[in-house]
């Protein structure tokens, strides 16, 4: 039975965390940058549904609204100050680093520093043979399956998806053939926030609400991305589902501070050893 | 004009004149800096000294930044992870063993932080392949991460609070207290730094570490092996950082897991980038006006200051990539020169 309940955990942790690193792995496989503001677009997201809550909106109208709301900030983010940072992804990781601090002490003065939580629009467990288990994070796990199977459809069946493939796999060609490269990576950028923005207000019912919730993620989305591999779809799915499940499955099993820094390191090393990211092998 | 059209190439390599006066404003500004440090501190409050301390202190770890990414092209941002692995070491020393000699312990400190870099580096820059600059800024960031981590929450090193009221250092019999005294140290500490980087980023290793800023292929074409390069830069950079860290901790009295951390390491990217990238002075000059700013907005708003500071960062880094030291000095001055004549000023990546 506890086989059931920790298979479980893992799997509502992995969910959402795949949602973050599968934004980030698309903007970084995309633009070739890795955007430092990824934990605050997830902090965005989990603070629109507060606001949602506090002016009496059903919390589930929030997190529809939550990828929207960070979507939008994302696009115009783009717009002003990220889309002058493809050609230098140094600079990218500093700008982006300087636009979370911005958001992030933001959010902080708006919370005033407090810890808050918000109820999730499911409450309460059904049974699963002697198992009770809780509705919300079985509806994380859905809505994560449902917005995989949306991407990847989004990507292989629509024109949109046609042309963002050629705008990652060859830019010039792309452009040549009269895709606007700079609006395929505006729409990008914003998608991938959306994502996050998405994650966030899914797991603010799970985790609670404060400025720096997003931080903790961010590290560990940028190493599922490298172990994935980046410029490619399943590999950021495939990283992040790796990451994000084992640093929910090793704290079972040991310390949870040796489990944090094992993930860490054995990632590590995983792409040291192997640079272009673990689907490497099997493509092509 | 069409003159200008045909003399266009000349125009990368002036005359020798103008390259020499052009060259003459970055000493000046250095030597500027250095008499306002040293007549400066009995003219202050007790607490503007005890800032001035920091600032010097803080600046050794920017130089120890600036000569990694300004000058080998790694961007690290685990600094903090040498200084204070440095600080919780020569703490451990002075808490446990007793140890305070001033000398034994900023050895000490610049040993760990030499080390810890040597290890980062085995792992992160050194290896078969040449590692890619987003791997080794990512590892050195979850370097940074994981050993914050691990002093969070390890209780023999104090866990979330780290370790309280370390002993002064001592030189010989006497006390350093915290105020003119240990300002002096420092200041100290860091002239002797700032002259032996000076020398280092002028040497012929230097020469050959500007070429790889600019182009590593050729560099690597020449028979140079970068990794290895990158890596005694790397070291080098490290056993600065141990030395600022030991010297932070003894300052402050207190050691924490904040000064491992990514928080302490990108706030030294910040301090670098701010001031100017591949100028040394850039990185004192950074830490000294973003530490003065940080405090002036602070007073005026109270909460708020790390959003103004954020948003001035992104300006920073959008509009003026070579920091506020660009604003001063023009690029070809600022890359230097090697050698007769001036080096065509081609901007720095």
């Amino acid at each position: 039975m506890t086989a059931v309940a920790f298979l479980f955990d893992v799997l509502a942790y992995s969910a959402v965390f795949v949602l973050v690193g599968l934004g980030l792995g698309i903007i970084a496989s995309m633009m070739g940058i890795f955007n430092f503001a990824h934990g605050e677009f997830v902090l965005l997201g989990a603070y629109t549904v507060y606001l949602f809550e506090q002016h009496g909106l059903p919390v589930w109208c929030g997190m529809l609204a939550a990828p929207l709301v960070v979507a939008l900030v994302g696009l115009l983010l783009e717009r002003i100050a990220i889309r002058r940072f493809y050609a230098t992804p140094v600079v990218a990781m500093l700008g982006t680093y300087a636009i979370g601090l911005s958001l992030r002490e933001g959010v902080r003065t708006l919370l005033a520093g407090q810890f808050y939580n918000v109820t999730a629009p499911l409450v309460g467990s059904f049974a699963l043979g002697e198992l009770s288990v809780s509705r919300w994070r079985t509806a994380v796990i859905l809505i994560t399956l449902l917005v995989m199977l949306g991407c990847y459809a989004l990507l292989t069946q629509t024109r949109m998806g046609l042309q963002v493939r050629a705008a990652l796999e060859n830019p010039a060609l792309a452009r040549a053939s009269g895709i606007s490269t700079a609006r395929v990576y505006a729409a990008t950028f914003a998608f991938g926030a959306g994502l996050a923005g998405l994650a966030g207000g899914l797991m603010v019912p799970i985790y609670s609400l404060s400025a720096d919730m997003g931080v903790p993620f961010l590290i560990k989305s940028f190493l599922a991305v490298m172990l994935g591999g980046m410029g490619s779809f399943d590999g950021a799915v495939a990283g992040s589902a790796l990451v994000g499940g084992s640093s929910a499955a090793l704290p079972w099993f040991i310390k949870p501070v040796v489990a944090d820094v094992l993930v860490f390191l054995i990632a590590i090393a995983i792409v040291k050893l192997r640079p272009d990211g673990l689907l490497s092998h099997w493509r092509r | 004009m069409p003159e200008e059209l045909i003399s266009g190439p000349a125009r990368l390599a002036p005359p020798a004149r103008v390259a020499a006066r052009a060259r003459a404003l970055l000493p000046g500004i250095e030597l500027g800096l250095l008499a306002l440090a040293l007549v400066l501190p009995p003219f202050l409050e007790d607490f503007w000294v005890l800032f001035a301390t920091r600032v010097a202190i803080l600046s050794l770890l920017a130089l120890s930044f600036d000569l990694v990414w300004g000058y080998a092209g790694i961007m690290s941002f685990g600094q903090a992870l040498f200084s204070g692995m440095a600080g919780y070491c020569t703490a451990l020393l002075a808490t446990q063993l007793g140890v305070t000699s001033v000398f034994v312990l900023l050895g000490t400190g610049a040993l760990v932080g030499l080390f810890v870099a040597l290890a980062v580096a085995a792992l992160v820059i050194l290896g078969k392949r040449a590692p890619s600059l987003v791997f080794v800024s990512l590892g050195t960031l979850t370097g940074s991460y994981v050993v914050e981590r691990l002093a969070r929450g390890w209780s023999f090193v104090g866990g979330q609070n780290g370790i309280p009221s370390l002993p002064r250092l001592t030189l010989g019999r006497f006390e350093i207290a915290e105020g003119p005294m240990f300002y002096y140290l420092a200041l100290f500490v860091l002239v002797l730094v700032y002259v032996g980087l000076r020398f280092f980023t002028r040497s012929q290793l230097g020469l050959v570490l500007a070429g790889m800023r600019q182009q590593e292929g050729r560099i690597a074409f020449f028979g140079y092996r970068l990794q290895h390069l990158k890596g005694v830069t790397f070291c080098l950079a490290g056993l600065i950082a141990g030395i600022s860290g030991c010297l932070y901790a003894f300052h402050e009295g207190y050691v924490g897991p904040g000064q491992l951390g990514p928080v302490q390491s990108t706030q030294v990217v910040l301090y670098v980038l701010f001031g100017g990238v591949g100028t040394l002075v850039g990185a004192v000059l950074g830490v000294s006006l973003v530490d003065l700013f940080s405090y002036f907005l602070s007073q005026r708003f109270e909460t708020a200051w790390p959003i103004v500071l954020g948003v001035l960062l992104l300006l920073i880094v959008m509009y003026r990539p070579s920091g506020l030291i660009g604003l001063l000095v023009s690029d070809r001055e600022r890359i230097g020169s090697f050698g007769r004549g001036g080096k065509t000023g081609e901007k720095p990546r």
